[in-house]
């Protein structure tokens, strides 16, 4: 096959059109600044919720039966933490039976001994109400900000890793930018989940690390089936600007992306849904960031990935 | 493989719904009254304590004492023999010398009404009382459990130190023995009470608070203050034995640095929830992928069948060579990753078989560049998904596990072990799922559709999604 026939197979294998991403440049600022600004202005406006298991804090849930003054509980738990105590209700979801909540931030935590303590004067104030342990949550601030320092740890890790891996394996088309930009698609994608998640007020906790680790895999998976085609399409078509390659490669690769995305988009919209009629809204902190997550995945693999790489290798040419 | 056939396809339709039977169901046999359990199924898999409730918490030496290797040992022991005594058979204990910490995990024991998890963390950081009296009395409470009579000749605080080694025996055999040696004070008044006892048939027992975990018989008056404790030991069971006599002499108390009690009715109806939403999408992607791609659309739902099954397995502990784990609402995120990504493979072979038919080869070549052209893509993103779970494994996992041991040597060493399970769980589940997705999204739809498309009846190129030619 001489070079004008490779071409013309291209063309004969993608969908008439070869759509031009590379010069979606201003689109793909444009979004990135509206979420970087819908971020501040959720920040502002809720701020970032951080769950006990990163700040470090106490939070205990009671079921119990008939009335209890919350501001009575409250400088009850008070005479024993010494500290702020914020107390809520609630109810169960499952029994429907009423539920207290009470939380508070002390530096050295809560052990077990004054937890004990706490319920046993609880019960000792309204000895009717049947006062029970529904859950708790206690970590001293100083192993709640390890873990969060850990996790940071481990995703930079998972990312240096994940780079090298590209570098090695996408060495035929400029290893080293193709992976820090996929790497950069990540970012973006985390930045879109962590803006939903505030913007919707969740709590910033365990079940945002599965999200986060979810899109870690999702978008790196992402952007690395349109490395392929562009590695592929090299061989093919050596000639070619990279531009070309990467707007015939994101090309062919639109349909299953858009295949790939309603299938794992609507599998978390099918949870999403299932949650809200359930009532267990506590999972809807994994299943609405992790939605928008999974969408940003997919334009960020078309869009981001391989037009900021394509800038970074055209400059590097130019110099 | 050189040569797939026609039965291929119905050869490995049958070991998938073999294997998906087998690790859905289970196999267990009755032989007598005891319920002997071949292969776990779904009724067997460990559920989180996020899912079923339970007890999370982690002890540390109170006032950031910093303990031995020796005195952290010696504590976790302490906690285990607690727990069992606490009835609390079903349980799991992690140490960490580097961190001094001690990570306890049980689940809320069902059916309990008056478990009271609280007190019972209480009680496990305590640490242990250690006496060792004359003979074996003991009388039991109301509750019927049993507490020490006998004349108290040794306390903790009498004890240096307890350890373990191997020396011979009368008859030049090597055998482990448990070493003991006291202080001063301790030393006097076990001469004394070992004097009085040589020779007659009254040992001396070792109680932790109300457990006996030993009764050696005196041989000889012991007046140097280190003794030896026989019996027919193992390494650990006398390393276990130490242990136990070294908590008693513990300079510390254990306190909570995390503590978290979830209760049973919590995660129960979440996971139905999750359950249901998962039933739901994979019977709308079977009909997604029928629809879009026909036969290879077909053989994907099969696969994906496959694939879910393998999850299943590798969390019940199917395949005998790797233990099970315990399956929490991250690992099933891992599940729910692994399976899209095993979709996606299906996807992308699909198209490229549509793409490969649209170029004009004939269906068999098609199918043959498809598969392999496409297998390119899938294994990059696979390899880095699996990259990422190994990351996650050594980072979260339990001290002693593999991955662990190599990560938090190196990239986590300014870390103490954290073993966030919720975390752990996410990397297993995602490991299993990828490698399940090489095996069933790869290489058995790549034989199912190649032997489908053998069938003179199933050669029209609309069926995969060509034109015709």
């Amino acid at each position: 096959m001489s070079n004008k026939e490779k071409e013309n197979k291209i063309k004969s294998d993608s969908p008439a059109k070869v759509h031009d991403f590379c010069s979606k440049k201003k689109m793909i600022l444009g979004i990135l600044i509206g979420v970087v600004i819908a971020l501040i202005i959720g920040i502002v406006l809720r701020g970032v919720n951080f769950a006990i298991e990163f700040k470090g804090g106490t939070e205990i849930t009671y079921d119990y039966t008939g009335d209890i003054d919350s501001g009575k509980v409250e400088s009850i738990v008070n005479g024993i933490v010494n500290t702020h105590v914020t107390v809520r209700t609630g109810s169960n979801l499952d029994t429907g039976g009423k539920q207290l909540t009470v939380s508070f931030t002390s530096e050295e935590g809560l052990n077990a001994d004054r937890q004990q303590e706490l319920t046993d004067s609880l019960i000792a104030e309204y000895p009717e109400s049947q006062i029970v342990l529904f859950d708790s949550n206690d970590v001293s601030p100083s192993s709640g900000r390890e873990f969060l320092l850990k996790c940071l740890v481990a995703i930079i890790f998972a990312a240096i890793v994940i780079i090298i891996y590209i570098a090695i394996r996408f060495k035929r088309i400029g290893g080293w930018s193709a992976g820090v930009c996929s790497v950069l698609a990540l970012l973006h994608d985390l930045i879109v989940a962590f803006t939903v998640s505030v913007l919707c007020g969740f709590e910033f906790n365990s079940n945002i690390v599965a999200v986060i680790l979810t899109i870690l895999g999702y978008s790196i998976n992402n952007t690395i089936v349109i490395y392929d085609r562009v590695r592929e399409n090299r061989k093919l078509m050596p000639k070619a600007s990279l531009n070309e390659l990467i707007n015939a490669s994101c090309t062919q690769s639109l349909t299953r992306s858009i295949r790939t995305s309603l299938t794992t988009g609507g599998t978390m919209l099918v949870i999403t849904i299932v949650v809200l009629v359930s009532g267990y809204t506590s999972l809807l902190s994994f299943s609405v960031p992790l939605l928008a997550g999974l969408i940003s995945g997919t334009y960020s693999s078309l869009f981001v990935a391989p037009v900021a790489w394509s800038w970074w290798k055209n400059r590097q040419d130019s110099k | 493989m050189k040569k797939i056939s026609k039965s291929t396809f119905f050869i490995v339709v049958c070991l998938i719904a073999l294997f998906s039977v087998s690790s859905a169901i289970g196999l267990d046999y009755l032989y007598g009254d005891n319920t002997t359990t071949v292969i776990k199924g779904v009724d067997d898999i460990r559920l989180g304590i996020d899912i079923k409730g339970g007890v999370d918490v982690t002890f540390a030496p109170a006032d950031d004492y910093d303990a031995t290797e020796t005195q952290v040992d010696a504590a976790t022991e302490t906690i285990k023999t607690r727990l069992s005594s606490l009835g609390i058979n079903d349980n799991e204990v992690y140490s960490d010398y580097k961190s001094d910490r001690i990570i306890v995990r049980f689940p809320w024991q069902a059916g309990e009404s008056n478990f009271d998890p609280g007190a019972a963390v209480k009680e496990l950081g305590e640490m242990a009382e250690l006496t060792f009296r004359k003979g074996t009395d003991s009388i039991e409470d109301e509750e019927g459990n049993p507490v020490p009579t006998g004349e108290i000749v040794l306390n903790g605080e009498d004890i240096a130190e307890a350890g373990y080694t191997e020396q011979p025996n009368d008859y030049g055999d090597l055998q482990w023995v448990v070493t003991l040696s006291l202080n001063a004070n301790g030393k006097e008044k076990f001469a004394s009470a070992t004097g009085e006892l040589a020779g007659t048939d009254t040992p001396i027992s070792i109680w932790m608070d109300n457990t006996m975990i030993s009764a050696p018989s005196v041989n000889s008056a012991i007046t140097d203050g280190n003794a030896v404790i026989t019996g027919n030991f193992t390494s650990e069971s006398a390393k276990q034995l130490a242990d136990q006599i070294n908590s008693g002499a513990l300079p510390f108390k254990m306190v909570t640095s995390s503590f978290k009690t979830i209760s049973p009715t919590m995660g129960e109806g979440s996971l139905d929830a999750i359950l249901l939403a998962a039933l739901i999408s994979f019977v709308l992607i079977a009909i997604y992928m029928v629809v879009l791609y026909r036969i290879p659309g077909f053989v994907a739902v099969i696969a994906l069948c496959g694939q879910i099954a393998g999850s299943i397995a590798a969390v019940t502990g199917w395949f005998g060579f790797m233990p099970g784990a315990t399956l929490t609402i991250p690992g099933i995120a891992g599940i729910i990753l692994s399976v899209g990504m095993g979709v996606d493979a299906n996807i992308i072979t699909g198209e490229r078989i549509k793409e490969e038919l649209r170029s004009g080869k004939s269906l068999d070549s098609a199918i043959k560049v498809a598969y392999k052209r496409a297998f390119s893509a899938i294994l990059d993103g696979n390899v880095t998904n699996v990259l990422i779970a190994i990351i996650l494994m050594g980072a979260f996992g339990v001290p002693s596990s593999f991955f662990s041991k190599i990560l938090n040597k190196t990239v986590f060493f300014m870390f103490g072990a954290t073993t966030e399970g919720v975390v752990y769980s996410f990397g297993f589940t995602l490991l299993a799922g990828v490698i399940c997705n090489f095996i069933f999204g790869v290489f058995t739809s790549r034989l199912m559709v190649t032997s489908l498309s053998k069938f003179s009846s199933l050669k029209n190129r609309k069926l995969y999604g060509g034109d015709i030619k």
